[in-house]
């Protein structure tokens, strides 16, 4: 995790280190390339705006000695410039502050999915068999119908399970930049309905739990 | 009007001036020598006259010249005047009535009074006038001619730098294009412009990049902060021991920190649009881009039970950067969208390079002049933040578009359209 500003830092990693990953901090390019020259890391956070550099030179260095490291950019600035180059060096994604940690968290599994398993990893929660890879949810050996948005919706739950995820983060992930509170609330809400009432159907357990006015948990 | 037109107009103004006064001077001045000229010609007939007839008294009542030219009758009493006139007569010569001027003076000749008319033909001053008012004729044509290639040659010659200093000014984009340097020209006023102008591009094009760098700087520097806060909020969230009226507590914050990144968000997006650092721009297919946003936003049009009717039957193309029209197009139909009632009407029509979207609402006509401006929100919901419509009405502006509002049969319509 390369980022200056520590409390950001600081937040991120005990959100992270709660989800059992073990973190390391840099908040410098110099630290940062030390780091990354002596250990070996699956997923590397890392901000553009250092205060001696930019993040996109330990890109380069890190895609160097560990090309198999997964890269998140981080960044405040959200300039299709910074995106494109920093893709371009090899990141993996690209997110821009301020950010829902569960959105960092489900980027991160994901990464982490499609570089260690490369995909092929099946999740089992409970009743529910997820294969992420061509996207199918069985129950059982029966297989469950799902809209893309009900695919997605219940991929950010289980990546962030036992955590409130609100009705921001939620459309966030659903819509991307486009996302518009007032409207996609509503949208989020049906989504949820829906994606609920399958599973219900189903396994006859309800995983949703609702957060007063917050948004929703799911428990499994 | 171009540069030469006026040149040239000024010139042939001058040029005509000079030549009339001058061609009226030059009458009249030639005129008072030929007047002083026959005058004495004629004087000194008389006095040949004169003379001849103190020493000769005529023989007959009436004397006149084979040439017509001198008259000579006798009379009953002296007159002592000398009269000068003009007058017509019939010439032999050129067969046609032409001017003359006439001196009548008395004479004693013995004891006898004689009448002398002298004439004297005025054609040669008449054809002195003409030959003068042909030659300056001839002559003007000659100057203006003369000054119009003079023109011609000095504009392609001379002003060749300015026109090369004013293609290359033309041809600059602020922030798109590198510093340009003007060639050195033989004209000290054109190379002073010049470097003048050079050290003003170079002032503009610094002070953009500074601006630029500030309002992505600030952007920056308040969103770090805001991510902290939005962290921190949504980690205090995950705290299960929280009861409910601290949860909607937090929860308050944390509404009004994302509402808050969100305005910051888009009034770094209004700041770029007017510094126009999107300049990027392609062919922008406005028809499939409204399909595409429809499609995109279906889902939730079903669930507001929505009916949308699209009569897209030309195609409306503008020259813009992808993701301002992007923007522009989802800003207008998410209002469409959001200000609508439950089971309203959208309709998205194009005719004549023209998209209109309309929208049934609760609300009342707005006040277009209030409509467009930042902040100006005329609901007071909260989940808008008032600058939607400013950042399209700014897209448009940047792109040479028009925005414009209309109510019509309860319908709150929006046109966009190339201004004419």
């Amino acid at each position: 995790m390369i980022e200056d500003e520590l409390a950001l830092c600081e937040t991120i990693v005990s959100y992270l280190e709660e989800e059992g990953y073990r973190c390391e901090q840099a908040g410098t390019v110099e630290l940062g390339s030390e780091k990354v020259n002596l250990y070996e890391y699956d997923c590397m956070l890392v901000d553009i705006g250092l205060p001696d550099g930019s993040g996109l030179s330990l890109i380069k260095e890190l895609k160097k000695c560990h090309p198999e490291t997964g890269i998140i950019i981080i960044s405040a600035k959200n300039s299709l410039d910074d995106k494109i180059s920093g893709l371009d060096l090899g990141a993996d994604d690209y997110l821009t502050k301020p950010f829902h940690l569960p959105e960092l968290n489900s980027r991160i599994k994901s990464l982490l999915r499609r570089r260690k398993f490369e995909g092929k990893q099946e999740l089992v929660i409970d009743k529910i068999t997820i294969q992420p890879e061509n996207r199918q949810v069985f129950v059982g050996l029966e297989q469950l119908p799902l809209t893309r948005k009900e695919f997605d919706l219940l991929m950010f739950f289980v990546s962030n399970r036992g955590r409130v995820l609100t009705k921001e983060s939620i459309a966030e992930h659903l819509w991307g930049d486009f996302a518009d509170s007032a409207d996609s609330f509503d949208f989020v809400y049906s989504h949820i309905k829906n994606l609920r009432r399958k599973l219900f159907e189903r396994t006859k357990t309800d995983y949703f739990q609702n957060v007063y006015g917050t948004g929703y948990t799911f428990i499994a | 009007m171009k540069l030469q037109t006026k040149i040239n107009i000024r010139f042939l103004a001058v040029t005509f001036l000079v030549f009339s006064v001058a061609g009226v001077l030059f009458y009249f001045a030639l005129d008072k020598v030929v007047d002083q000229n026959i005058r004495e010609m004629l004087e000194s007939r008389k006095a040949y006259i004169l003379l001849n007839l103190q020493q000769n008294t005529p023989t007959s009542e009436s004397i006149e010249s084979p040439d017509h030219s001198i008259f000579i009758k006798r009379i009953e009493k002296m007159q002592q005047y000398i009269v000068f006139s003009d007058t017509l007569a019939y010439d032999q010569e050129e067969k046609e009535l032409i001017p003359f001027r006439k001196m009548t003076f008395s004479v004693q000749s013995g004891d006898q009074y004689y009448e002398v008319i002298l004439l004297q033909s005025l054609l040669e001053s008449e054809d002195l006038q003409m030959i003068i008012f042909s030659f300056m004729t001839v002559l003007f044509g000659i100057v203006l001619l003369a000054l119009f290639f003079l023109n011609r040659w000095l504009s392609n010659k001379a002003w060749n730098p300015f026109f090369k200093s004013l293609s290359v000014l033309n041809s600059w984009k602020i922030g798109e294009s590198q510093i340009v340097s003007f060639d050195q020209t033989d004209i000290s006023e054109f190379d002073q412009l010049n470097s003048t102008l050079e050290n003003m591009m170079q002032k503009i094009q610094a002070d953009f990049v500074n601006l630029k760098e500030f309002t992505e700087n600030a952007s920056h520097e308040i969103q770090t902060p805001l991510a902290i806060i939005k962290s921190k909020l949504e980690m205090v969230l995950q705290d299960k021991t929280l009861n409910d009226q601290q949860y909607q507590r937090i929860r308050a914050a944390f509404e009004s920190t994302n509402r808050l990144s969100k305005l910051n968000e888009a009034l770094l997006l209004l700041s770029k649009i007017e510094n126009r650092q999107f300049v990027e721009t392609s062919e922008i297919d406005i028809c499939a881009l409204v399909q595409s946003r429809l499609e995109y936003l279906e889902e939730l049009i079903v669930l507001k039970q929505i009916e949308v009717t699209v009569h897209l039957e030309t195609q409306v193309a503008y020259r813009m950067n992808p993701l301002l029209a992007d923007i522009l197009i989802n800003n207008l139909l998410s209002n469409a969208l959001r200000h609508n009632k439950e089971k309203g009407k959208i309709n998205v029509s194009s005719k004549n390079q023209k998209i209109t979207i309309s929208n049934t609402s609760e609300q009342v006509e707005m006040d277009v002049s209030r409509l467009f401006r930042r902040f100006a929100k005329q609901t007071t919901s909260s989940e808008s933040n008032g600058l939607g419509l400013a950042i399209a009405h700014e897209i448009c502006n940047s792109y040479n578009i028009e925005l414009s509002y209309r109510y019509l049969n309860g319908m709150h319509c929006m046109t966009i359209g190339q201004k004419s």
